[in-house]
């Protein structure tokens, strides 16, 4: 019976075609705007939310972690027993050398991060006191990113130090000198990178030997360990991480998608984020459903009558989901020129981020989700009895 | 090749409780092609019953249904529906239009339900719209129209696809006296200049005049009552 409709279905296209399909669907969405347009304001909210969390979804995780995901570099190396962690892992940069010579491994560069205060100036007000991060990196390795304005890090100035472009809505230019809170530490401004972010906060890039001096300024609390680093980051495609562990004792080296949910907060803060866009996939699919299948249903009648004088439910099913399909699509579409609309509109330091695949991933899922459930409506059809629409009268 | 309908010896039962009573009790009738035949009788008689059967909506218990040389009775419903799309015309209560759907497009979604819409479908429509005193509504919708024309569109729609036969179910129930003789009137005409084989089923006693035979349907059994002027009639009662 399946198969009998499937290939009378590419029969009617073929001597069809869209608008043979479409008439229905088409003459019945003129006919009636005002009902449709009831559906079509519900699915462009529910759209509209939809693409709002997950721009925020993926505002939050860029600022969570967006120097990590920037930095080209495919595996981590941290210390055993770290849980993927920079703030847990302490290593010695000698690992680095030895690292560099296990296969499948084409370059390593160490890295340290400290969380901060920025002093702007002998300045007590709130507003100039900005959280950073401070990532140590070797000047010239692969880690230092690309330079927006002004120069890179150099190993004889190591105060010299290179920020993301968000410290200018702070006030800070290049060549200005900010204090380290609770250090006698002060750096300067010489470069501005764009999207470096980490754990939320601007990150400042120093070389590695500055990053030393701020993090392990109390006496003892770098272990005892020589040249000591957070992580190591390695650079090449399929590394064994279990061949590294079993070569360096004490070590743990995992992807860099694995490090990133290592992060404090990230898996937490992205699950909440994925839970709320999952509940809110599966309330559209009802709602969307219920209000087809509610308009399917005050249409009994006028499908019985339909079907006594010939129509197929293949016909009749047809006339269904493509209305259904272009509703979404219309839905869609408005939903996404208000999310973008909203993002224009936005406060700067709102963590919102529009990805134009994420975007066209949620737009497709929304569109899947709406002719699926359309479908209980093409299983009613099918059932209407066309016997129902003969001696009724209305 | 027989053309015309025939129904010979139908019977259909419906379950109720544990046993099952005959809705139809061996109904047998033949419907020449340019013959218009009328089913009067009380509600619950059967009338509606019969009417699905002849109109392939409706598969009988027993006995046989010939729809243009083609024995129904059998068929799957997916065949049924195609059999009701190119052989029978359904002429049915005012108001059953699709409401969204034009005048010429209320004619036309017959053609759309089996492919596609040529000129030569368009232009036979619009004749047919014009024969019937449709012209000026080609593009007008069911709320705007009277009951007559309603009527009268689905008269037009019950012949788009050149049927051979035509059923048609209380036709008149919601038009007033004037309006009735109209649509019974046309309904005749073009049964006769067609050459359709036509039932109606009518309450309407003021509609008889226009019809060849008049049948009662009583508790489930067919009487011919009378035939109107020629012919001799073929064979009623079992």
């Amino acid at each position: 019976m399946y198969l009998h409709i499937k290939s009378d279905t590419c029969v009617r296209y073929k001597n069809g075609g869209v608008e043979q399909i479409m008439f229905l669907a088409m003459k019945e969405l003129m006919h009636s705007k005002m009902r449709f347009l009831m559906i079509v304001i519900i699915f462009v909210l529910l759209a509209w939310l939809v693409f709002i969390l997950s721009g925020l979804g993926n505002g939050l995780s860029t600022l969570a972690a967006s120097t990590f995901k920037n930095m080209k570099a495919d595996y981590v190396l941290f210390e055993q027993g770290s849980q993927n962690a920079m703030g847990k892992s302490l290593l010695s940069d000698q690992l680095v050398e030895q690292v560099e010579q296990l296969p499948q491994v084409n370059a390593a560069s160490p890295m340290g991060s400290t969380m901060a205060t920025a002093l702007k100036g002998q300045s007590t007000k709130n507003e100039d006191k900005i959280d950073i991060a401070i990532i140590g990196i070797n000047p010239g390795s692969f880690l230092e990113p690309a330079i927006v304005e002004g120069s890179g890090l150099s190993a004889e100035n190591p105060n010299h130090v290179i920020v993301n472009v968000t410290m200018k809505d702070d006030g800070f230019k290049l060549g200005d000198t900010f204090q380290l809170d609770g250090s006698t530490e002060s750096l300067t401004i010489v470069g501005f990178v764009e999207n470096q972010t980490y754990n939320h906060v601007t990150a400042v890039f120093t070389p590695m030997e500055e990053w030393r001096k701020i993090t392990f300024a109390a006496p003892g609390s770098d272990k005892g360990i020589a040249g000591p680093v957070n992580a190591i980051m390695l650079q090449g495609k399929d590394i064994d991480s279990s061949a590294i562990n079993d070569k360096l004792p004490g070590t743990d080296t995992v992807t860099r998608a694995e490090a990133v949910q290592g992060m404090p907060g990230y898996k937490e803060e992205n699950g909440s984020i994925m839970m709320m866009l999952g509940f809110l996939l599966v309330i559209s699919a009802f709602v969307l459903g219920v209000f087809f299948y509610v308009i399917t249903m005050q249409k009994t009648n006028q499908f019985g009558i339909m079907k006594a004088i010939g129509a197929r439910n293949g016909f009749l099913s047809k006339a269904i989901v493509s209305q259904v399909f272009v509703l979404s699509l219309i839905s869609i579409v408005v939903g996404i020129l208000l999310t973008y609309g909203t993002a224009a509109i936005m406060p700067k330091g709102m963590p919102f981020k529009l990805e134009t695949n994420l975007v066209i991933i949620y737009s497709v899922i929304l569109l899947i989700i709406a002719v699926l459930s359309s479908l209980v409506s093409v299983r009613k059809i099918t059932k209407i009895d066309p016997l129902k629409a003969l001696g009724r009268v209305e | 090749m027989t053309k015309g309908l025939q129904i010979s010896g139908v019977t259909k039962y419906y379950a109720e409780g544990s046993g099952r009573i005959a809705a139809l009790d061996h109904v047998s009738l033949k419907v020449e092609p340019g013959e218009f035949v009328a089913v009067v009788g009380p509600s619950g008689s059967g009338k509606s019953t019969f009417l699905s059967i002849a109109g392939a909506l409706l598969r009988p218990s027993e006995g046989e249904v010939t729809v243009n040389g083609q024995l129904i009775s059998k068929l799957s419903d997916r065949e049924l529906s195609k059999i009701r799309l190119q052989e029978i015309g359904f002429i049915m209560q005012s108001s059953n239009l699709v409401p969204y759907l034009n005048v010429l497009d209320q004619v036309l979604i017959v053609k759309r339900m089996s492919g596609r819409v040529s000129k030569e479908d368009k232009a036979f429509a619009i004749q047919l719209l014009e024969e019937l005193g449709l012209g000026s509504k080609l593009k007008s919708y069911p709320e705007e129209l009277s009951g007559g024309e309603k009527q009268r569109t689905a008269i037009a729609r019950a012949l788009s696809n050149n049927p051979n036969v035509i059923l048609a179910d209380e036709p008149t129930a919601s038009l007033d006296t004037k309006r009735a003789h109209e649509v019974v009137e046309l309904i005749a005409h073009e049964v006769k200049s067609r050459r359709k084989a036509a039932i109606m089923v009518t309450h309407d006693e003021r509609m008889l005049e226009y019809c060849d035979k008049i049948y009662r349907m009583e508790d489930g059994t067919l009487s011919l009552l009378q035939t109107n002027q020629r012919e001799a009639m073929n064979l009623v009662k079992v």
